[in-house]
């Protein structure tokens, strides 16, 4: 299945990169979590079947992938109103399918499927630049499963499919002026949607991120104890399980979507920009692996699967230090989460995958 | 469209997004640069607040001891509820809770916490001051479950007082430190316990201990983890009294019994040794309970006891002035004999009353005492006598002599807020008054302890000794010694407040007077102690004048005469001297009686007797007969009513 020739191929440094920043979480998780818990170990399950998944994403020729994408993101679909009628709520969202030993979360294989789609879609079109109906069908294709993970709740998750769209439209010739008109449309469109879209606890967590100290205790609090975890961490950190404000749970859900700011507190300046130099890295490998793909299709898949995890990664580690409004997103490769490195890991199988067969015909 | 072209802007727009990414990446760089080393410092601090908790550990006041070394009053544990609303997300859910788990009024807590609200929200706000075992066990149950996280319940060291108020004047009570002590006194902080009264205020520097500090690291449910530092608390320092705790019970019984009987609650006794100034027992009743002070007083208490018409918080004994009748009259002798104005055989022919600057003054005996020598009339109390010896020897004479027994003046005693007596005198007629001219008939009144004469009880004690010691006015104290941890150090017995030589026989021929008051046919035979030669005098005064009395008979106000009764003993060898006061105990003799106890208390204590039960109100068969009671209403034709004289022993 997997020729020896193409075995060369694989991008190793971007492999080792990916599994430094799974190394660190785990370490992190272990710190925040305070030591072998559940939680260590099923960060550990999670990016065990995460390489199975890699490795499966890899050996399938990402053409007859894409060739059957169709099917995969109306699986996904399904799943996701699945999810919405029948799904395990928690936290006042309905986003799992209990599996019984694990909780699958679809909407984070959305993403791949999505950009999956959206690459044969646009890889396939045979005309030069992409015309506005191109646009409409991308963005009803991208719609569909956003509106569906919107309606769990799960906003930020949602929100993490435009870049999906964005992305491989942009490289895919969407012309610079509909980007000016989508930008400006953004801007109009936001104080509609701050008063008719966004629920209160939104609209709440965005305002406090404005003026955090209007409420100290509330929803401010979390962004307020960010920064102080942040800051206090100074140059090198206060060392490995010896950050007073994770460990002593001053910032909440420490292992989950403030993993870096634990990071940021025991491993300092000096730890962020390790962990800042590897997701960059990652990312950049990722972008060459685009611009040296065969064909459209490769370049768009890899930037599709490539521009939901950037965003995130700039989104969260901005959250993780108070610079941004909290919201439920994680830091990919490093929070807590078996369906999130699983689909994460595929997403970096898939890239492989384009890479390693840039040759082959 | 040539693929050429294609690939060329799918290159050029890689490049575009490469670098928008390089971009953010060195923009997160610096936000965190920013965060972690520019302003690492505040951070680092807001982080230290956040986990670092400094803790107070109140540190427990001194013991106080009596002269036996038997524990007066001590230090218990209690309890205390407090929120800390630092962690509180909804403050009037946590109220309502503890409220409803602790039993408290609701909006009673909300008014504290009211109260509280501008402190740092870190400082917890006490809501319940001695917490009931049950109201600690509910409320830890509910910590536990994580439902009243920011409830704290503390063990904090409160003032155990004896019971039924015993001594609660001279050990006062302690309370929370005014804002205006605190700007006063460096070493106060607020939120101290200080001494507000008596022991517990004069002596409040060496009873104050130092409190620890516990600085703990905390979670953010405010839960104590761990322990950074602890400077355990100082206790303060044991005090050792000169009370006799068993003649302090003794006063305590014999009042208690007072009221049982029905006579009396209010009054106040001052036990000495006149060789000394120490002083034995103190006691000043109605009293309060100091306990209720010790761990925050409610408001309804404090309402009650500065309403209470007889003044609990008054302290009879140091701050109460009154006319001493009849037992000013050992002063009056002093004056005239050291002044050479009379000698101990001086006679004057009682009829029943007599003419002084034509006004007539009587006698409380109608019939009169015939010719009475200074013995007889000191025995007897006979007016007269004492008028013609005030008359002769003049008012700023009897004013030298009683201050230099120590009346009209403060006795210098270790407490605090004591009020100055009053002994008349024409100085002080000229400075403090209208009239501003003595006028030689005002004498003849002070000459029997009435008119503007005023004394209190602690200053009649002091009187006492001074005549009991032959003429060294002692500075009454309270403190014996001190225990800083060293071990007990005694502390100087004060310098007499002044000293005089009073010539041997003439106060012997005052001291035999005041044996036979006791002894003989006098009216202090209730105080008679078998071989102890106990010397005394009885006093009633009258609370009101004659005319007055009539005015406010329908008012309900309790016009019954005061009673006195000084004495020292034994005789010749005084070892103990004192005053009890009654009000409205309508005679010096029932005063007399109450003084027996005391007095066959500390013989018996002496000689190694057991001690004399508490009587009972039966035992003191107090004479209940008030000579201006209903159906004898005082007629008085005579002299003006102002001046009249009703002394009536």
């Amino acid at each position: 299945m997997l020729e020896r020739r193409l075995y060369y191929h694989i991008d190793w440094a971007m492999l080792a990169g990916v599994f430094a920043l799974c190394a660190i979480g785990l370490a992190q998780i272990y710190s925040a979590t305070g030591g072998f818990t559940r939680i260590y170990y099923t960060q550990i399950y999670g990016i065990v079947f995460g390489v199975f998944a890699l490795l499966i994403c890899l050996s399938v020729d990402y053409r007859s992938l894409a060739d059957k994408s169709h099917w995969i993101y109306l699986g996904i679909l399904l799943l996701l109103m699945y999810v919405l009628f029948f799904g395990a709520v928690r936290g006042g969202s309905r986003r799992w399918i209990d599996l019984g030993v694990v909780n699958l979360q679809p909407s984070e294989f959305a993403k791949a499927a999505l950009a999956l789609v959206l690459a044969k879609f646009f890889g396939e079109s045979r005309r030069g630049a992409i015309t506005r109906e191109d646009l409409a069908i991308a963005a009803a294709l991208a719609a569909v499963p956003l509106i569906l993970i919107a309606r769990q709740p799960d906003l930020g998750t949602a929100v993490t499919l435009i870049p999906v769209v964005f992305a491989i439209a942009y490289v895919a010739g969407m012309s610079m002026r509909i980007v000016g008109v989508l930008a400006l449309v953004g801007v109009l469109v936001a104080p509609v949607a701050w008063k008719f879209a966004l629920k209160d606890y939104q609209r709440e967590r965005i305002s406090t991120f404005l003026d955090p100290a209007q409420d100290a205790k509330g929803a401010g609090y979390q962004q307020i104890q960010a920064r102080i975890t942040v800051g206090s961490g100074g140059l090198w950190g206060k060392g490995f399980t010896k950050g007073t404000q994770g460990q002593l749970r001053f910032l909440p859900v420490a292992h989950n979507d403030f993993i870096f700011s634990v990071l940021a507190e025991e491993q300092g300046f000096a730890g962020v920009l390790v962990a800042l130099g590897l997701y960059l890295f990652v990312i950049l490998r990722a972008l060459e692996a685009a611009r040296l793909a065969k064909d459209r299709l490769g370049a768009y898949l890899v930037l599709g699967v490539l521009a939901s995890f950037t965003f995130q990664v700039i989104y969260n580690v901005t959250m993780s230090a108070g610079l941004a409004p909290v919201k439920g997103l994680t830091l990919p490769l490093m929070s807590y989460g078996g369906s999130s490195m699983i689909a994460t890991l595929a997403a970096f199988g898939l890239i492989l995958n384009v890479r390693m067969r840039r040759f082959t015909n | 469209m040539a693929i050429q072209e294609d690939r060329r802007r799918i290159t050029v727009r890689l490049t575009v997004l490469q670098v928008a990414c390089v971009v953010v990446f060195a923009a997160l760089g610096i936000s965190f640069w920013l965060l972690q080393i520019v302003e690492h410092a505040k951070y680092e601090e807001m982080a230290a607040n956040n986990h670092q908790r400094t803790l107070a550990l109140r540190a427990p006041r001194g013991v106080l001891y009596d002269r036996d070394g038997q524990v007066l009053v001590d230090n218990r544990h209690s309890f205390t509820i407090s929120i800390v609303r630092e962690h509180t997300k909804d403050l009037d859910r946590t109220i309502r809770m503890l409220s409803e788990v602790a039993r408290l009024d609701v909006n009673n807590v909300r008014a504290i916490v009211a109260r509280h609200k501008a402190e740092p929200s870190y400082r917890p706000i006490v809501v319940v001051e001695d917490a009931s075992l049950a109201q600690v066990a509910a409320i830890t149950a509910r910590r536990l479950d994580f439902e009243l996280p920011d409830v704290v319940v503390e063990e904090v060291p409160t003032r155990q007082y004896p019971a039924e108020s015993a001594a609660a004047h001279l050990f006062g009570y302690v309370g929370e430190v005014s804002d205006a002590m605190v700007e006063a006194d460096d070493t106060l902080k607020s939120g101290d316990l200080v001494g507000q009264a008596g022991i517990e205020k004069i002596y409040n520097a060496l009873l104050m201990g130092q409190d620890g500090a516990r600085v703990v690291v905390v979670n953010s449910l405010g839960r104590e983890i761990s322990t950074l530092e602890e400077v355990p608390p100082t206790e303060g320092k044991r005090l050792q009294l000169t009370i006799d705790y068993d003649l302090q019970k003794a006063v305590e019984d014999v009042f208690k019994a007072s009221r049982e009987a029905r006579l009396t609650n209010a009054g106040a006794a001052v036990v000495l040794d006149p060789n000394t100034g120490e002083v034995l027992a103190f006691s000043s009743d109605p009293a309060y309970d100091p306990n209720a002070f010790a761990a925050g007083i409610d408001r309804a208490t404090w309402a009650s006891l500065n309403n209470d018409e007889q003044r609990p918080l008054n302290d009879r004994a140091l701050q109460g002035r009154y006319s001493p009748g009849s037992t000013f009259k050992m002063a009056v002798a002093l004056a005239g004999l050291e002044e050479g104005v009379i000698t101990p055989d001086f006679r004057v022919n009682c009829g029943g009353g007599a003419n002084f600057y034509g006004h007539f003054f009587k006698c409380w005996r109608k019939g009169g005492h015939g010719s009475i020598d200074l013995r007889h009339a000191i025995e007897q109390s006979c007016d007269v006598f004492f008028y013609t010896v005030a008359d002769k020897v003049g008012v700023d004479k009897i004013n030298k002599w009683a201050t230099l027994v120590g009346l009209g003046v403060k006795s210098g005693i270790d407490l605090p807020n004591e009020v100055e007596g009053l002994v008349p005198s024409t100085e002080w007629k000229r400075l403090h008054t209208k009239e501003k001219k003595w006028y030689a008939g005002e004498t003849i009144s002070v000459g029997i302890g009435q008119g503007a004469v005023a004394v209190t009880p602690v200053s009649m004690a002091v009187y006492m000794a001074t005549l009991a010691n032959g003429g060294t006015r002692v500075t009454p104290h309270l403190l014996k010694a001190v225990d800083d941890g060293t071990g007990w150090k005694p502390v100087p017995t004060p310098k007499p407040q002044s000293q005089v030589e009073i010539d041997p026989g003439k106060l012997q021929a005052i001291r035999d007077g005041m044996w036979m008051v006791v002894n003989a046919a006098g009216t202090g035979g209730r105080a008679r102690i078998p071989m102890m030669d106990v010397a005394g005098k009885t006093g009633s005064a009258q609370v009101i004048s004659n005319t007055g009395r009539v005015a406010a008979a329908r008012s309900g106000k309790d016009l019954r005469d005061n009673g006195w009764f000084v004495f020292f003993a034994p005789r010749d060898k005084p070892e103990v001297a004192g005053v009890v006061f009654l009000e409205h105990g309508i005679h010096g003799a029932n005063a007399a009686r109450v003084a027996h106890h005391i007095l066959d208390t500390f013989f018996a204590k002496k000689q190694g007797r057991p001690l004399p039960p508490a009587p009972t109100p039966e035992q003191l068969q107090f004479d209940f007969s008030d000579p201006f009671g209903p159906g004898r209403m005082p007629g008085q034709p005579a002299a003006e009513p102002e001046e009249a004289v009703n002394d009536t022993n």
